[in-house]
């Protein structure tokens, strides 16, 4: 039987007379990588804000791992196992990658005395050195992360989302601004750990390409509801998707 | 030969005081955008707490100025925080800078009313004898600041760079919504950069007051000293509050005596408009991160 990581049941969610998701549902399983698309404005963001708590949905609820995530701290989010990447650059430019890296994971770690007392990398060090030989940045390890490209921040904030070991990560428009070379090393890594970990995936993504090689399976959005879900291969032959979303 | 090197100690001396206010000030905006125009009074009263505490009380004094630090944390930071700073933020920065010079003025004018308009001794920490080290006569409470004043600013950036909670106040500071995504209580980080400032700024009013006197009006020139020094030095970097804070320290004592006593305190405001104009995010500063 297959274990339900993330289940969304009928969630709506509108900004005064307009309905940016109207009664969505879904459930993802561990180790699926799902792909969420849909043009712009069609609510990909305002669910993915739902799911994460940022936005509390005027109807429905959401579940991670068998909690109920309405009015959850983003912090509390982060502890139950939930990673996210940002479609914004989002590490900290004053600290090296390695810092970046530790950070993302010793809130996890330790008592409050530890936090003041103990050892300022938490124990975390080897763990961060290993991510970042995974995402193959160890050439940037002590770099300050506002010095690095917008492609390497990109990796940065990937291995951020995965050190603190999530079964569920949520990764907004990982493939915005990247270079084709990096975009295939981030493809690759973000399908070696979803196979070495068995992670679940939930990707917001532009990039046909790069989601329909990824993903396992893709929701389509348009006007704030679900039109179409399938496997990459009924997806690109769905006719309603093609009028709506990818065009002739 | 050694003029000079007496001006330079004892512009140096009072420079690495001058330097605690201003990261004080630099820290409480990194983390919370918080202009803290009050700052010089902050840095004003804690002298007079040691004053009521070892006085009007009868503390001895080696108790009434740790307890005075402990008073200032607790007032100058926690208090602060949460009766003027927590609520006025949501009103934004013009809103906040305004309460703090609201603050300022209550807090020197209750000084003067409630304890005295008078300038007051204060007992130094330091026996007033100096040192003879060539031709130069050096004040031994000069270099025994110095050392006081940096020890706290090494100490608190060993702390910010190589602690756990200073790595989370850091991260507070560059980026709070993805500190707080990855569990970081950003409240709690802001917090402790409050206490923190309280601490820096009884720790710089113990030091200098003893060559000022204990008087009310003294927030005026000390606000006025920090807040141009985290300028010149870089509005987002300890370490240009730092520079910043010994430049002016040196500026000061050398021009009252190779330049004009009469114009020695406009040598820093022209100082500041340089800056300003030359660069802007100051002499360390850089254009856009942020980091305490």
């Amino acid at each position: 039987m297959t274990e339900t990581v993330l289940s969304v049941n009928h969630i709506s969610k509108s900004f005064g007379g307009i309905h940016a998701v109207r009664d969505v549902s879904f459930e993802v399983s561990r180790g699926e990588v799902l792909g969420l698309i849909g043009p712009n404005g069609s609510g990909k963001s305002t669910l993915f804000n739902c799911v994460l708590g940022q936005l509390r949905p005027d109807k429905g609820d959401v579940h991670i791992n068998g909690h109920r995530v309405a009015n959850m701290r983003a912090s509390h989010l982060n502890k139950l196992g939930v990673g996210r990447t940002f479609q914004q650059l989002s590490v900290f430019p004053q600290m090296s990658v390695l810092d970046n890296i530790i950070l993302a994971g010793q809130e996890h770690h330790g008592t409050m005395a530890s936090r003041l007392f103990g050892p300022s990398d938490a124990g975390l060090t080897e763990e961060a050195d290993r991510m970042i030989a995974f995402f193959r940045l160890e050439h940037l390890r002590d770099e300050m992360a506002g010095s690095l490209s917008y492609g390497q921040q990109k990796l940065v904030d990937a291995a951020m989302a995965f050190m603190a070991g999530p079964s569920l990560v949520l990764l907004d428009e990982p493939a915005g601004g990247v270079n084709l070379t990096m975009l295939a090393n981030l493809k690759e890594r973000l399908e070696t750990y979803n196979r070495e970990h068995d992670t679940t995936f939930v990707v917001i993504e532009h990039n046909m390409e790069f989601v329909m090689s990824l993903c396992t399976r893709i929701i389509v959005l348009a006007e704030g509801a679900i039109i179409a879900e399938g496997t990459p291969e009924e997806i690109r032959s769905n006719q309603q998707v093609i009028d709506a979303y990818l065009g002739g | 030969m050694s003029e000079f090197i007496q001006l330079l100690i004892s512009g140096l001396s009072a420079g690495s005081i001058y330097a605690l206010a201003a990261v004080g000030f630099t820290l409480l905006w990194q983390a919370s955008q918080t202009i803290n125009f009050a700052q010089g009074e902050f840095v004003m009263v804690p002298a007079f707490f040691v004053l009521a505490l070892s006085v009007k009380l009868g503390l001895p004094i080696w108790l009434a100025m740790p307890l005075t630090v402990i008073l200032s944390v607790l007032l100058l930071g926690a208090l602060f925080k949460k009766l003027i700073v927590e609520p006025m933020h949501k009103h934004g920065t013009i809103p906040l800078v305004i309460a703090t010079i609201a603050l300022g003025l209550l807090i020197k004018e209750m000084v003067k009313e409630f304890y005295s308009p008078l300038g007051q001794p204060f007992p130094s920490l330091f026996p007033q004898t100096v040192l003879t080290v060539g031709d130069a006569v050096i004040s031994v409470p000069d270099i025994a600041n110095f050392v006081i004043a940096m020890g706290t600013i090494v100490a608190l950036q060993l702390f910010l760079g190589r602690t756990r909670t200073g790595r989370s106040m850091q991260a507070t500071a560059q980026n709070p919504d993805v500190a707080q995504i990855l569990g970081v209580d950003i409240q709690r980080m802001v917090m402790y950069t409050f206490l923190i400032n309280g601490a820096l700024a009884a720790i710089a009013s113990i030091l200098i007051t003893p060559i000022y006197l204990a008087k009310f009006s003294n927030g005026e020139t000390l606000g006025l000293v920090a807040f141009i020094a985290a300028i010149v030095g870089g509005f987002n970097q300890i370490r240009g509050a730092l520079v910043g804070g010994l430049l002016i320290g040196v500026i000061d004592n050398m021009s009252a005596t190779y330049f004009s006593a009469e114009y020695r305190q406009a040598l820093p405001m022209i100082l500041l408009i340089v800056i300003i104009l030359v660069r802007p995010q100051g002499l360390l500063g850089t254009s856009e991160g942020r980091t305490v």
